[in-house]
């Protein structure tokens, strides 16, 4: 009974933290792909044009540039394809199909970012994180949630392989009861 | 009774009785009309301290700008003339943009100051860029500064002792550079506090308080403005190619 409840508890929890990741996914495309003069989170950031979200990236790249990581060949490249990415992986996280696959990635990028974030921040380099949108400076508060991001991709993609295995564990010991039984 | 004549002394005390009764009516109004008054004497001062802001504004960004001030595209840089990876904007970003789009008059440039304490020479080239701004040769000495940083800034190897005079008398005819020198007087130092004596002091004070509502910690940092729009500040530079591309797409997008 207990082991029951425990069982459940922990499919709510799972839940959870898959939405809340498909959020963080969704919300870090919507800021790189909303229209730049638009105030953030209200209706007229929703109207977006091909020009608009052309001159979306071209700033992300801008900013993607000022983490002086990438070859400048890379920078563009990147910068047109990393909110697809994310707004794919938010949507997929929401239907949560193929959880342990998407967990394994979302853990990675997330790791990933994380380490960028880091680096950046460890060389005092005051730039504009970009990771939520255009205006958004990289202080230790960011470091800290990005961390928070990847634990919770790490606990996600960890439950959904935990909850995998119990239910491969659970479908086997019934098949078996019926097989016995019958 | 009693405490009908306590009532009428109070407001004999208040002095509201000594008023006509038809005046006493009209009190409300007095109030407003004053209130407004006080308003609107704040608006126009603010709206005068406003225009005098857009004035010195207007007339700092006219001493240190390239270009056509009525381009589509504005670029505000805030740089450090003795910061390294701001001499690696000019070189590789600022250069190609000034030869080209600025010249096209596709963009209107504005230097800004922005000297950081941690750069000991860096307010002492600022100074001698404002004087050369002054007599309208702000280009041709900014240019020298930045082609020659590793001589004078303490990251180069060469002469690192902050001696940027040479590098601007170089870059002057010997009567322009004797005007910089007058202008000069009194400025020629490494403090980074504000300096009594110096005319261009106060040009460089205002660009710091300029930068730092932003806020700016770090240089170089620019910000872009089109078509009434001004975008989020950039620190770090960027590669032309990439701001290129950036301006490429602003000049076609339509007035909103």
């Amino acid at each position: 009974m207990s082991s029951s409840t425990n069982w459940s508890k922990g499919r709510i929890l799972l839940l959870i933290g898959r939405l809340a990741l498909a959020a963080i996914f969704l919300a870090a495309a919507y800021g790189k792909l909303s229209p730049l003069t638009a105030k953030q989170w209200t209706l007229s950031s929703l109207k977006v044009t091909p020009a608009s979200l052309e001159l979306s990236m071209m700033f992300f790249a801008m900013q993607l540039s000022s983490y002086q990581m990438l070859p400048a060949w890379a920078v563009s490249p990147i910068a047109h394809s990393l909110p697809w990415v994310e707004l794919s992986l938010g949507i997929l996280l929401l239907t949560g199909l193929g959880l342990r696959y998407l967990g394994i990635i979302a853990t990675l990028l997330l790791a990933l970012f994380w380490a960028v974030i880091i680096r950046s921040y460890a060389l005092h380099l005051g730039i504009n994180c970009g990771c939520f949108g255009p205006n958004e400076k990289l202080t230790g508060w960011r470091v800290l949630e990005d961390g928070g991001f990847f634990a919770l991709g790490l606990a996600v993609t960890i439950g959904a392989f935990f909850y995998h295995r119990r239910h491969r564990v659970d479908a086997s010991a019934f098949a078996q009861t019926e097989v016995s039984s019958s | 009774m009693a405490q009908s004549s306590r009532c009428i002394d109070r407001r004999n005390s208040l002095g509201e009785n000594r008023l006509p009764r038809n005046l006493r009516r009209l009190r409300p109004i007095f109030i407003a009309a004053t209130s407004l008054a006080i308003t609107f004497g704040f608006l126009v001062a603010s709206q005068g301290a406003m225009a005098q802001n857009a004035a010195t504004e207007t007339k700092l960004a006219a001493e240190k700008s390239l270009g056509n001030s009525s381009a589509p595209i504005k670029l505000i840089v805030y740089d450090d003339y003795e910061c390294p990876a701001c001499g690696q904007f000019y070189e590789q970003t600022l250069r190609p943009l000034i030869d080209t789009y600025v010249a096209e008059g596709k963009v209107y440039l504005v230097h800004r100051d922005f000297p950081l304490t941690g750069h000991q020479y860096s307010r002492q080239a600022a100074r001698w860029v404002n004087a050369a701004a002054r007599i309208g040769k702000f280009e041709a000495v900014e240019r020298a500064l930045f082609d020659n940083q590793m001589a004078w800034s303490e990251y180069g190897s060469e002469n690192p002792q902050g001696i940027m005079k040479p590098f601007v008398q170089a870059a002057l005819a010997p009567a322009e550079f004797k005007r910089v020198e007058a202008l000069m007087q009194g400025c020629e130092s490494n403090d980074h506090d504000e300096l009594k004596g110096c005319a261009v002091d106060p040009e460089i004070q205002r660009n710091i308080a300029s930068g730092e509502l932003l806020p700016i910690s770090y240089t170089p940092t620019f910000i872009v403005s089109c078509k009434g729009t001004t975008y989020p500040p950039v620190s770090r530079g960027v590669a032309w190619p990439l701001l290129k591309q950036f301006f490429d797409q602003l000049l076609s997008q339509k007035q909103p």
